[in-house]
């Protein structure tokens, strides 16, 4: 009994751990990569035939949506550091007592749903609306010039409603940058800017590198964006899946899709913390 | 973790054959899912399905009603009267938004045999509809409770061939798929969906992102009748869409009405009912006609799935939309047709009754050709495709879907 | 002092801050010249201004009035990167994500020096503070000691005119941070630049000052070297906050030749030197003895002109001295340290009545300008 108890011991002791892993990881992901290599259809059912041609079939038929989204994704991203460096910087450096409220008002607009953010700036960029209206009254744009349906529409709804994922890893990364430090540098003769190049960028770079994963994976796999801002030549990825998925109920090929793309952001992440150099960032982020 | 007992460890490390016997088990669970997913389809009806699943069936007071958005009035001033006259109360909620997603829903709980927390449902024709009824998700109708739809109903809206003898549904609304336009930007009549395609309204141009919608226009254009189309005729119209595709603004869903009245959008595929509802509700002047070539006529149908725990008080609140003066009613909300052709008749009664300006909207109405279609109008008017079987329809969706998600 | 520029020169210096809708004044109106080469403290309690002081040495605050001149040329209102002086933090402030070695380049690097001539100069500053061969370490993997000479290499390697030491030792533990007293000594004469250290531990600036000023909210209570704080402290507060004083007051009785002469009782009198004309018979005057400079005996002493009585309240034995806890006739609590030199016995125990005696030379006048 004593000895069986022992045994036994450590699986109680990993249970909690396992199940978890087994629950919110191992069976979504093993389901989703066996439907992904079925046939079959609703009414008939699914059979797991090892049909690896459901992964060449969607490739081949929906690669410009796949890389589509990742250069959205990207764009939105690079756009979104640009963006977001300046606020952050100007919160955790020129806060003072009020970082906190700067803070909560900058994420004030994302207490909005989603959706319904996202359908305001159809509203603000529609063809005669706030924004394009009084340039076209102007003349300085010409009369059928538009911005919804592109894809300056699409990235940019993308930036915006990804600008938290963003914003916060940047504030906490700079809030946590030592101004001792920061003074340290301009008393050893550095300027303004050698100081924010040598010294407070360097150190907001776990920042950056959280701030680019959070904000490129998410805005890759995107749709709302692309359905609510963008026209026929901006489908993303996310709206394909979801339309394979529930739509035309062709699980197959969405699990595919979803697939590929998991894959896909999993190497592209991998890559870019081997190029950044993740140690460096780990051991920063451990500070 | 520092003062830990190594045998825990060695438990996980040395004693390796039992932990794999345990991780196996974790994947064999998994595996159990993934080895197949079992089909949907059931045998075919049979003669006393409707007793069967009547028998026994009580009143119970209560009704859980599932609809389109925009479909009722704001005070659901009908479920109110049906309440204070049966007693029976309904939570009303609005909460379909498209056929596919609706199916993708509740299909998993139907499958599974569960209720889907809804007595009554509104679906269009369709695929969708298609599969309800395939897979055996319905009840089966008790027409000996349906009164008020044997006496009032329309000859035309009994028998629709998508559910002949209205085995497992009736109609809640009609209404059918033309030509919306904004007169202030479009310049000359619209009367064929050859304008749709004319490159001088190019950035302009809407094109319903659902692919049956956009197939059938496909096919309309090409004088093709959707109804009895076949693949030969979607490989047709799907070439005739993607050659349009670089002069269409958007492929749209719900908001179109919006981006007609703004200006973002000058000619689109609408609905019937939208384009009413759009110039009542905002004052705008769009129109709306059924092209030369056709338009399409759709039907969105009540029913109540098998699975539901009230279906006696679900079935009581089909008939009462079945009531002359409940569809008058509806109809002057939601101004799509009514299967009730007296409801014209009512319409006018009510102006009489009414004040000022809801007597003009009631009378206005009346003579409507987009609430009640002339016989010519609905010659005119085509049914959805017909997709017999998923590999028709998957065939169809990888024709269309790439089109308006390109 | 010669007469060549001090290094360091601060006129009328004030700095207020708002603080809750108050205007707080951190330094009120500081004097100081501090020279070439030297070693000098600012010593005060935490909130003195000290700290406030030196960083607008630095640059990184800026006076609310007044000038700071280095070598004669006024740069107040030039930022922390243009004036030729360093600084070393409490904190160290090392740039964690950079080496050793990058950390002490820094400033060459921004100043443009060639890149042999900061390899040389970074080699012979990691001889300097001992640190040879851990150039390519994290600050985070040296320890607390090595972290703070790469702060000081970091900021000597510049060759600045003056060096700021903002409390460097705080973070040390004891052992380490006698160790490094030294160690700062000898580096400072070594390379022979002027030290500005700050610190709140008086024993850390009498060891290794050449001159300190003692501050107290806002002001220099007193500038001069250790020897002249310790001894002769100028006020009440510098008095309390270097080493133990103990503290007599009475009322004059007469002045004679230079000295007011308070008579506690019969044999019992006090002198202190007091200029003339500043103190005259009937005035109350406050004076401090070090407890090491007081002589406990049983009998009545001879030929010493300070002697009070007194009853022992504690006797405490620490080895090497003994302190003695003494109530005098006058009711003043005092403590007198004696060396454990010559006799193993105690001179007293608690209770005894004994007597306390000094030299004249040896008791200050507070308050009083010297």
């Amino acid at each position: 009994m004593q000895r069986l108890r022992a045994k036994l011991a450590p699986y109680f002791l990993i249970l909690p751990g396992g199940l978890w892993l087994a629950i919110f990881f191992i069976i979504p992901t093993v389901t989703m990569l066996s439907f992904s290599l079925m046939t079959g259809n609703e009414a008939d059912g699914y059979q797991l035939t090892w049909h690896f041609q459901n992964y060449t079939d969607a490739l081949s038929t929906y690669w410009p949506q796949f890389l589509r989204s990742l250069e959205y994704g990207a764009a939105a991203t690079i756009l979104g550091i640009a963006l977001s460096y300046p606020i952050a910087y100007w919160i955790a450096f020129k806060g003072g007592k009020r970082k906190s409220t700067y803070l909560f008002l900058v994420l004030l607009p994302f207490f909005v749903s989603f959706v319904l953010r996202t359908i305001s700036w159809q509203f603000f960029l529609s063809d005669n609306g706030l924004l394009l209206s009084p340039l076209k009254s102007m003349g300085l744009v010409s009369q059928d010039f538009h911005i919804l349906q592109t894809t300056v529409a699409v990235v940019l709804g993308l930036t915006y409603n990804y600008l938290p994922f963003i914003v916060l890893p940047l504030y906490v990364a700079l809030e946590r940058v030592d101004p001792r430090v920061v003074e340290a540098s301009s008393d050893l003769y550095a300027g303004r800017i050698a100081t924010f190049t040598k010294v407070i960028f360097p150190l907001s770079l776990p920042g950056v590198f959280a701030g680019v994963i959070m904000n490129f994976v998410p805005a890759a796999s995107d749709y709302v964006n692309a359905e609510i801002l963008g026209g026929p030549n901006n489908t993303m990825i996310g709206s394909i899946i979801q339309d394979q998925a529930l739509h035309v109920r062709d699980y197959p090929t969405a699990t595919a899709l979803s697939t590929v793309l998991m894959g896909g952001l999993l190497v592209g992440i991998f890559l870019y913390a081997r190029a950044l150099g993740t140690e460096d960032v780990l051991e920063a982020a451990a500070r | 973790m520092n003062e830990f007992d190594p045998a825990f460890l060695r438990g996980i490390t040395q004693d390796r054959r039992s932990f794999l016997r345990a991780a196996g088990l974790v994947g064999a669970g998994a595996a159990l899912a993934a080895c197949g997913v079992k089909g949907a389809k059931v045998s075919p009806a049979k003669a006393d399905d409707v007793a069967k699943f009547w028998a026994g069936k009580k009143q119970n007071g209560h009704v859980d009603f599932a609809n389109w958005a925009s479909y009722m009035d704001a005070n659901h001033s009908p479920l109110k009267k049906f309440t204070s006259e049966t007693g029976i109360t309904v939570n009303y909620k609005e909460v379909i938004t498209d056929d596919p997603t609706w199916y993708g829903k509740i299909q998993p709980q139907l499958a599974a045999g569960q209720p889907i927390g809804y007595d009554l449902m509104v679906v269009t024709d369709g695929i969708e509809l298609n599969k309800l009824v395939q897979f055996g998700y319905l009840a089966p109708l008790d027409h000996k409770m349906l009164t008020n739809f044997e006496a009032n109903a329309g000859a035309a809206f009994k028998n629709e061939s998508f559910d002949k003898g209205n085995v497992f549904s009736v109609p809640y609304a009609t209404g059918y798929t033309g030509i919306g336009y904004n007169p202030k930007y479009v310049k000359e009549p619209i009367t064929s969906i050859k304008q749709l395609f004319d490159p001088k309204y190019k950035g302009k141009i809407g094109m319903m992102k659902d692919t049956q919608e956009l197939g059938n226009f496909g096919m309309l254009l090409n004088g093709v009748n959707p109804e009895t189309s076949t693949e030969a005729d979607w490989k047709k119209a799907a070439a005739t869409l993607q050659a349009q595709k670089p002069i269409v603004r958007q492929y749209v869903d719900q908001n179109y009405t919006k981006s007609l009245s703004n200006g973002d959008l000058w000619i689109t595929m609408a609905w019937s009912g939208d384009i009413f509802q759009e110039n009542l509700s905002n004052g705008s002047n769009l129109q709306f006609v059924v092209p030369s070539e056709g338009g399409t006529i759709w039907t969105d149908n009540m029913m109540i799935p098998k699975t539901a725990p009230n279906p006696v008080d679900a079935l009581k609140l089909i008939d009462f939309f079945y009531r002359i003066d409940i569809a008058a009613m509806l109809t002057e909300e939601i101004n799509y047709v009514p299967s009730v052709p007296a409801v014209k008749a009512q319409l006018l009664k009510d102006a009489q009754t009414a004040s000022k300006s809801d007597a003009a909207t009631f009378t206005t109405m009346a003579s409507s050709p987009l609430v009640f279609p002339t016989d010519a109008e609905l010659a005119n008017l085509r049914h959805y495709v017909n997709l017999p079987n998923p590999g028709a329809e998957k065939i169809y969706q990888d024709l269309f879907l790439p089109i308006s998600s390109g | 002092m010669t007469d060549t520029l001090p290094a360091i020169e601060l006129v009328g210096i004030v700095k207020s801050f708002t603080s809750h809708g108050e205007i707080v004044q951190a330094v009120k109106g500081v004097d100081m010249k501090i020279a070439e080469g030297e070693f000098f403290s600012m010593l005060g309690p935490s909130g003195c201004g000290k700290t406030t002081t030196m960083r607008m040495i630095a640059g990184f605050d800026e006076p609310t009035a007044g000038e700071v001149y280095l070598h004669g040329n006024n740069v107040t209102g030039v930022p922390p990167n243009k004036r030729d002086v360093n600084m070393v933090f409490q904190s160290y402030a090392l740039f964690p994500h950079m080496s050793v070695f990058e950390n002490i380049a820094f400033g060459l690097n921004r100043k443009g020096i060639a890149k042999d001539e900061v390899t040389r100069r970074v080699g012979e500053m990691l001889d300097i503070v001992d640190l040879g061969g851990r150039e390519k370490r994290k600050p985070k993997e040296l320890s607390g000691g090595q972290q703070q000479r790469v702060a000081l290499a970091r900021a000597l390697v510049n060759k600045p005119r003056a060096l700021l030491l903002d409390e460097p030792l705080a973070a040390l533990d004891l052992k380490l941070r006698q160790a490094m007293q030294v160690e700062l000594k000898r580096i400072q004469r070594e390379v022979g630049i002027t030290f500005v250290f700050v610190t709140h531990d008086q024993g850390e600036a009498l060891t290794m000052s050449d001159r300190i000023a003692v501050m107290s909210n806002g002001v220099v209570e007193q500038l001069g070297t250790p020897r002249e704080i310790y001894e002769r402290p100028a006020t009440k507060f510098v008095a309390g906050f270097i080493g133990t004083s103990n503290l007599l007051s009475g009322t004059v009785s007469e002045v004679i030749d230079g000295h007011a002469v308070i008579a506690y009782g019969p044999e019992e009198r006090v002198l202190v030197a007091v200029q003339n004309g500043q103190v005259i018979a009937g005035s109350e005057v406050e004076l401090t003895v070090r407890p090491e400079k007081m002589e406990l005996s049983a009998n009545a002493p001879h030929g010493t002109d300070c002697a009070v009585r007194g009853t022992v309240t504690e006797v405490v034995y620490l080895g090497t001295s003994t302190n003695y806890n003494v109530r005098t006739s006058s009711g003043a609590d005092v403590v007198v340290f004696t060396q454990n030199a010559t006799s193993a016995d105690d001179l007293a125990v608690r209770g005894d009545s004994i007597w306390l005696s000094w030299e004249p030379r040896h008791s200050y006048a507070i308050g009083a300008p010297s």
